[in-house]
């Protein structure tokens, strides 16, 4: 009684679900408790969960086999780069030969350059590499430090020609703000507007000719 | 170009001489030495008992910043952003040694009053106490790690603690145990400022435990450092309070603002007659028109210095007899040697910057004119070569030779010397590649007048002697002299004929060497004050030397005494205005034409000195020319007297008096110098 009670429950949405199409107010006519319910085989519905749990596995071994597809490409792509880098098999052979030739001659003169397993014939001297790089970092995060407190935003600061400007306007015999007093104050930026000023004149020039 | 009386002068103005900030200094009381450290990594030492003498300098080098300075007895070290701690050998210009403290950047460093230990603060929050040896410092321990970078520290004189200034808070440790025993919380700004931490720039331990800070909110703060809490507050500044100083009996504290601006407080009593005291803030000094990051509490005065280079003293009129010299006011914007060198047959100039050396060509004008007319130029001055330093080094000294064919400079690291070749169109440069392994430690170069030797001062108060061939140059010689000193020379001197040379060291000796015979010749009697300027007249083979106490004397090196007109000069007294002028004379020539002129020149005047004329009285006008112009002849004769003083060019670097006698003139006025400083803060004035 249990198994066909379970059918029922079943039958009843796929039932419920197909005549959805012809009548809604038939729904509520249909699910009432008078009915017996249908009646679906325990094969049936033992059928439907194998196939699922089937198609379940299917998928997944699916993705696995994709996956090793994917990782077998990228191998045989990295040996080809590999490949590619090393050189040809005849010159690492010559190279490798050489080498074993120059220790022979290194050994025979003794330890003149004590440390060194491989000879380093000529001017050659070795010595530590001057790794200056953390050391120049935090100086420079440092100095960063100051010239942010003291010059960065919120500290106020003006330009010199104001400065010297005022000065001029506050003494006894006042003159001239030093930017206009001084031909070569900022002679670059004089420059550069000197070019835009031309620049735009030129643009000016081009619709009316 | 000018005509000046009798003279073509070619004014200079193209020499970009830019001087570096001040970023620390310490003043030895001992010695009576103030050591100034420059943003180019330069350090500076001027004898405070010598007129304030800049006597030595100890070149740059790229990367190297220094934070801090500190003496420990008669020994200087210094600390920077590159984590190292510096020991420097002042009797040889150069660093000792430098030493990793491997806590990255280091901000300060202070010793304590016995002298055995040396603290260092660094960027990693830790403190590094060293232990002072004889020949070096070696690492101690390190006290207890702080969350933030250490940025000023001060011990308590007796030894025991150690306050450290830290972001938002400042830290009392004991030094004995490293432990942090007090945690003193600064409050931050008000408004913006109040999202920034504040930085505690400087802190001062007294010996009655009293702790003063001074942060960036622009507050000096007077904490109690045995209970750890806040006594008074006084808000100086909008901006930072970025140094403080104390005075040797802690009564009074001095603190530099952005603002350029130093505040003193004093250790007072509230009321007149009361018995308890309190800090309070009496005078403010505006000297400086830009940031002042350093300064020094000595007995008499305030010394301060900052962004905007100079180095102002300025003495406490309670502590100074008032209106005397030792009252006024003494700004050095300059430096007090010479670092433009002339080639009197070429007409070429040689500027010497720190990293690099600039060979200019002067410009021709073929029309005489009026006094004081302007000539037109018919050639301008062109810059021939830019020579830049190999390495990091930067220049000590640098020379022309008087042809214009040799050049060389030195730097702690080496001598360089280069052949020139030059023609109206072309301009060869070529090193000499091998040089005398004698060449070494040089402070002060030197070319003879007949371009064929070099001078270099070197070690131990020696000079070597290098001959110049075609392209290559030998050893020839090192004289030494036996007073026993082994103090730098600094000034070098060979005469005309090539028969002399006069040299001076820090000691204040002169000593005078013989060339033909290579031997030392005589040495002047001992003066108390540091020769700026020696040379030696070409005909009369007279020695004019100027000492920092602006004092002149002529010895004459046949006779080895004084001569007749020096000790005149010496009875009579120089006139009061002369010896009032606060910047040495760094340079004497002579006119072959007049051999009764001496001229020499300060950075505010040029004056010529006429042996043949009477001196001025003490109470007749120094400065006198330009009334003599306006007078009849007759009078102006009587009126005339020696010093004939000439204020038309400032800021003078070099007088120069060129072989066709037409003068050369290199000034760099200060407004110059003063726009290219960093930007100074936004003062809102009134109906501005």
């Amino acid at each position: 009684m249990a198994k066909k009670q379970r059918g029922k429950g079943a039958s009843l949405q796929k039932k419920a679900e197909n005549e959805k199409g012809v009548g809604d107010f038939n729904l509520a006519l249909d699910s009432s408790d008078d009915e017996a319910p249908e009646e679906v085989t325990f094969e049936d519905s033992k059928a439907r969960a194998v196939e699922s749990l089937k198609l379940a596995l299917d998928t997944a071994r699916r993705e696995k086999e994709l996956l090793k597809e994917k990782r077998r490409k990228r191998q045989e792509f990295f040996q080809e780069q590999k490949k590619k880098k090393l050189l040809s098999a005849d010159v690492l052979e010559e190279i490798d030969s050489v080498p074993s030739k120059k220790q022979k001659p290194a050994e025979d003169e003794g330890l003149s350059s004590a440390a060194l397993p491989r000879s380093l014939k000529g001017s050659y001297t070795v010595s530590t590499a001057t790794d200056r790089g953390q050391s120049d970092y935090q100086r420079q995060a440092a100095e960063d430090f100051i010239q942010s407190r003291l010059y960065g935003p919120g500290s106020c600061r003006s330009s010199n020609n104001e400065m010297l400007s005022l000065k001029n306007k506050t003494r006894a015999d006042k003159s001239a703000a030093v930017q206009f007093v001084k031909k070569d104050w900022a002679s670059k930026e004089k420059a550069k507007a000197e070019k835009m000023k031309r620049r735009w004149i030129h643009k000016q020039q081009i619709p009316t000719s | 170009m000018i005509q000046m009386g009798e003279f073509k002068v070619h004014r200079v103005r193209f020499f970009d001489y830019m001087p570096s900030a001040i970023r620390s200094m310490a003043f030895n009381s001992h010695t009576e030495r103030l050591a100034v450290a420059r943003a180019d990594g330069a350090v500076e030492i001027f004898n405070f008992a010598d007129n304030y003498f800049q006597e030595k300098v100890i070149a740059g080098r790229d990367g190297r910043s220094i934070e801090a300075l500190c003496w420990v007895g008669r020994r200087l070290f210094s600390a920077g952003l590159e984590g190292e701690i510096t020991e420097y050998d002042l009797e040889n210009l150069r660093p000792r040694y430098s030493i990793e403290a491997y806590g990255g950047p280091i901000w300060t460093i202070s010793s304590n009053s016995q002298g055995t230990l040396l603290a260092a603060g660094c960027e990693d929050g830790t403190v590094k106490m060293f232990e002072v040896l004889e020949d070096r410092i070696q690492f101690q321990t390190n006290l207890s790690r702080q969350k933030g970078r250490i940025i000023s520290l001060s011990w308590h004189p007796s030894g025991a603690q150690i306050a450290a200034g830290m972001m938002d808070m400042i830290k009392i440790f004991d030094s004995e145990t490293g432990q942090a025993t007090h945690r003193l919380l600064v409050d931050r700004g008000v408004g913006t400022s109040k999202s920034r931490e504040v930085v505690v720039w400087s802190v001062a331990f007294l010996n009655d435990h009293t702790i003063i800070s001074g942060d960036s909110a622009g507050k000096v703060q007077i904490w109690d450092g045995l209970t750890g809490t806040l006594i008074r507050t006084h808000l100086v500044t909008k901006w930072d309070v970025l140094v403080l100083a104390v005075s040797q009996d802690e009564s009074s504290v001095i603190a530099g603002t952005s603002e350029g601006t130093v505040v003193q407080f004093q250790f007072l009593p509230s009321t007149v007659g009361q018995q308890d005291k309190l800090w309070v803030q009496t005078r403010t000094f505006k000297n400086h028109s830009h940031d002042v990051r350093a300064l020094v509490h000595t007995d008499t005065a305030v010394v301060s210095g900052g962004m905007d280079t100079q180095l102002v003293v300025r003495p406490l009129l309670d502590k100074v007899e008032k209106n005397t010299q030792e009252s006024a006011l003494h700004k050095i914007a300059f430096p007090h040697r010479n670092l433009v060198s002339c080639a009197k047959k070429a007409g070429l100039l040689l500027f010497q910057f720190p990293d690099h050396l600039e060979l200019w060509r002067l410009g021709e004008s073929d029309r005489n004119g009026t006094p004081g007319e302007s000539l037109p130029v018919k050639r301008k001055p062109e810059k021939l070569i830019q020579l830049k330093i190999k390495g990091e080094d930067h220049i000590c000294c640098s020379a022309l030779s008087p042809c214009g064919s040799w050049l060389a400079y030195a730097t702690v690291a080496a001598v360089r010397l280069y052949r020139l070749q030059l023609s109206s169109s072309n301009v060869s440069i070529q090193k000499v590649s091998k040089l005398p392994r004698e060449l070494k430690s040089v402070h002060q170069l030197c070319f003879s007048s007949d371009s064929c030797r070099l001078f270099a001062s070197s070690s131990f108060s020696s000079v070597v002697v290098v001959a110049l061939d075609q392209t290559d140059c030998k050893y020839l010689h090192t004289l030494k002299h036996k007073s026993g000193s082994k103090q730098p020379i600094h000034i070098l001197s060979p005469s005309e004929d090539g028969q002399w040379l006069a040299t001076a060291n820090t000691d204040c000796e002169i000593h005078v060497f013989n060339l033909r015979k290579m031997k030392l010749h005589c040495s002047v009697p001992a003066y108390s004050s540091c020769p700026t300027a020696v040379s030696i007249h070409p005909t009369s083979g007279n020695l004019v030397s100027v000492h920092a106490d602006q004092q002149i004397f002529e010895f004459s090196l046949k006779q080895k005494e004084y001569s007749v007109w020096s000790r005149q000069l010496q009875r009579q007294g120089l006139h009061p205005l002369w010896l009032q002028r606060d910047t040495p004379v760094t340079q004497i020539t002579f006119n072959p034409n007049n051999p009764a002129h001496i001229m020499l020149h300060d950075v505010f005047m040029f004056c010529i000195i006429d042996q043949s004329l009477p001196l001025p009285e003490a109470k007749s006008k120094l400065y006198n020319q330009r009334i003599l112009q306006s007078l009849p002849e007759p009078q102006r004769l009587r009126e005339s007297h020696a010093f004939k003083a000439c204020k038309n060019f400032q800021h003078l670097l070099s007088v120069n008096l060129l072989e066709d006698l037409s003068l050369v003139v290199v000034e760099r006025p200060l407004v110059d110098i003063v726009c290219q400083l960093p930007a100074p803060v936004r003062q809102k004035l009134f109906a501005t």
